[in-house]
């Protein structure tokens, strides 16, 4: 288990069907050990690349290599993989234990091994007591343990999972994000965790790729991902964003400034070459986060702009304002984050603000 | 306003006529016929008339003549071979529909079900001249070389019976078999490849154990159709090829006696309704499918 193993290789991957492309020549490399969440909008092509990697569908080009072996065209039943599928795909003449041991059984293991692994695996997913229930009797929560157990007993190298936790509820989907990330950490194994829900993939992934229209726009931790998207459709897809689109200015060390409808916003490029080497004069987002924009006060400088609000939003621990900012033929939608007060926000809808963030707290995108 | 109740109870009438007509169209079509045949399996018969008085004579004589419980017997057993013989055949022909893409599919399986809007008699009399001395089967062998001659195995007798019964009865053995088929998800065919299993362990594990309903219902589908049957043993059974529904027919018909007829069709409904709940029972996916 060494997390910089590469233990699967997407190389060049395309598929079509029919004339239809979804994905186009995706390059993807899976660490030994890591939870890999692939987040995109429906029709990304995310699930297209579960998929593949799982045997369920035939490439159309490129290669998937296992430590450096193609398996491109093995067959689904010989891939080391194991898929948790959306609707769980539980075997409704089977038991639960009947369910967890048919990857065994399959392998003609013996039946005493078979009893004791299955009621391991049962154990691990805290449903030791449901062995002999169908999965009709089973809760939606319950039926994805089961399918979890039944994906990770035969100790595959790889556990796919196609949005596993769409059909349940918010609290039990948010207990599932823990009691799968936590499984993840004691079982050591790869997870390849597709999603739509962002909050999802930035709760339990070690990395994350993020998908549109068939192709992978950025990979990353969600650190990265966040405070370093490399586009415009990251910066907008992944967390709420400020966006304000201008024109690069030269480079000023380790910052570099953008002439927008709201003046000149200076923002941070560092560790992003692509940044520092984009010609003077090109379009480009200042991007930046809610919680990053807040009140000027007389001893801020740069960054600076004013603005109307809007609206006010209190959202339990925080309070989100939207702001007319810039004149009004060219003013933008801003929000700012700020933390809840007791006595009711300091803001007021319809009231005219100062407001700045501080350069290294922006980043660029370019358009 | 008014207008508005008004039609409004009109429909209301509308829909209270309806449910009485789905409820007293099967009492007094189905249920009504099948008690008046049980009280007159209760009458008796003297010299061609019935008499109206109670009497259990008819059941006696079902149960202690020697020639009708062999028949029975065999007639039920004669059935259950072309239940069997139809699912046999059935199966492989709605699984192969099943893995036909879109509109082939339901192309065939239309083509499948064609014979169904063909006169009864005249597919019997079809048959009845492929399996003749010299019909179309016995041809075929000689020439084939399979048989020296022309063979009587399946001429004017049981086999006969078995033989026609089954060409005919396999399209409602395809369709329920088919319907089963059909339903299961594939993802759950995909899980069990994704798990390592065979294409024969996914079949035998996972495809047939889930049709198998479908299987129970089209078994008792076969088997209460073949067994009501009095014409087609009538026309390819010859002498003997004897079965339960010719004795049946006979009695109303020839015998004249409307009161042993209907006892013995009150034997023949307690068989067919048996094997209605047999097939009811399996029929049903398990109340623990999703």
């Amino acid at each position: 288990m060494n997390q910089n193993i590469d233990l699967l290789t997407l190389r060049s991957v395309s598929k079509s069907y029919g004339t239809v492309p979804v994905l186009h020549d995706i390059d993807l490399s899976i660490r030994d050990g890591e939870f890999l969440t692939v987040l995109g909008p429906s029709g990304s092509g995310k699930t297209t690349v579960l998929r593949l990697i799982g045997g369920l569908e035939p490439l159309t080009a490129g290669e998937i290599r296992l430590d450096g072996q193609d398996i491109s065209r093995m067959p689904i039943n010989k891939r080391p993989f194991n898929t948790v599928f959306q609707d769980y795909a539980l075997f409704p003449h089977m038991t639960v234990s009947g369910n967890v041991g048919y990857g065994l059984s399959v392998r003609h293991i013996k039946r005493k091994e078979i009893a004791s692994r299955v009621s391991q695996a049962l154990e691990l997913v805290q449903l030791g007591r449901f062995a002999e229930r169908f999965p009709a009797q089973l809760s939606g929560g319950q039926r994805q343990r089961v399918a979890l157990a039944r994906a990770l007993i035969c100790q595959p190298r790889l556990i796919l999972l196609d949005e596993p936790l769409a059909a349940l509820d918010l609290e039990l989907r948010r207990q599932m994000q823990e009691f799968l990330k936590s499984i993840q950490r004691e079982i050591k194994t790869t997870f390849l965790f597709v999603t739509h829900d962002q909050e999802e993939a930035i709760g339990m992934a070690d990395r994350i790729c993020v998908m549109q229209a068939g192709h992978i726009r950025q990979l990353g931790t969600p650190h990265e991902l966040y405070y370093k998207p490399n586009c415009e459709f990251v910066a907008r897809f992944f967390g709420e964003n400020n966006l304000v689109a201008g024109k690069l200015g030269p480079v000023q060390g380790e910052q570099r400034p953008i002439e927008t409808a709201l003046g000149r916003l200076v923002c941070s490029i560092c560790d992003q070459p692509h940044l520092k080497t984009a010609p003077d004069g090109v379009s480009a987002f200042a991007a930046f986060r809610p919680e990053a924009l807040h009140l000027a006060d007389a001893k801020d400088g740069a960054n600076r702009f004013s603005g109307t609000i809007t609206d006010l939003a209190f959202a339990g621990s925080s309070t989100v304002a939207t702001i007319m900012a810039g004149a009004n033929d060219a003013a933008q939608r801003l929000r700012l984050r700020m933390p809840s007060r007791i006595d009711g926000s300091a803001l007021k809808s319809g009231e005219m603000v100062s407001l700045c963030f501080a350069p290294h707290e922006g980043h660029l995108v370019l358009a | 306003m008014s207008r508005a109740g008004s039609t409004h109870s009109a429909e209301g009438r509308l829909s209270q006529l309806v449910t009485v007509l789905a409820f007293a169209l099967p009492v007094i079509f189905v249920l009504v016929p099948l008690a008046i045949f049980l009280v007159y399996s209760f009458f008796g018969v003297d010299q061609g008339t019935i008499v109206y008085a109670p009497t259990l004579s008819n059941y006696v004589r079902f149960f202690t003549d020697p020639i009708f419980l062999p028949v029975f017997w065999n007639t039920i057993v004669l059935c259950v071979s072309v239940a069997v013989i139809c699912i046999l055949l059935a199966y492989p022909a709605a699984y192969f529909l099943t893995t036909l893409k879109g509109r082939w599919r339901y192309a065939l399986l239309m083509l499948l079900l064609v014979p169904l809007l063909m006169s009864y008699v005249i597919k019997i009399y079809a048959i009845r001249s492929i399996l003749g001395l010299n019909g179309f089967l016995n041809k075929a062998l000689v020439a084939l070389g399979i048989l020296d001659q022309p063979s009587t195995l399946f001429v004017f007798n049981m086999n006969a019976i078995l033989l026609t019964l089954s060409l005919l009865l396999i399209p409602f053995a395809i369709l329920p078999i088919f319907l089963s088929l059909e339903r299961i998800p594939q993802t759950l065919l995909r899980a069990s490849d994704d798990l390592g299993a065979s294409s024969l362990q996914t079949f035998l594990r996972i495809t047939l154990p889930l049709s198998l309903p479908g299987v129970a219902s089209a078994a008792s589908f076969v088997f209460v159709l073949a067994i009501g049957d009095f014409l087609t043993p009538q026309m390819v059974g010859g002498i003997s090829g004897f079965t339960f529904g010719r004795i049946l027919y006979s009695q109303f018909g020839t015998a004249y006696n409307w009161p042993f007829g209907a006892a013995l069709s009150v034997a023949l409904a307690i068989v067919v309704i048996c094997a209605i709940l047999v097939g009811e029972r399996f029929g049903r996916s398990r109340g623990t499918s999703v």
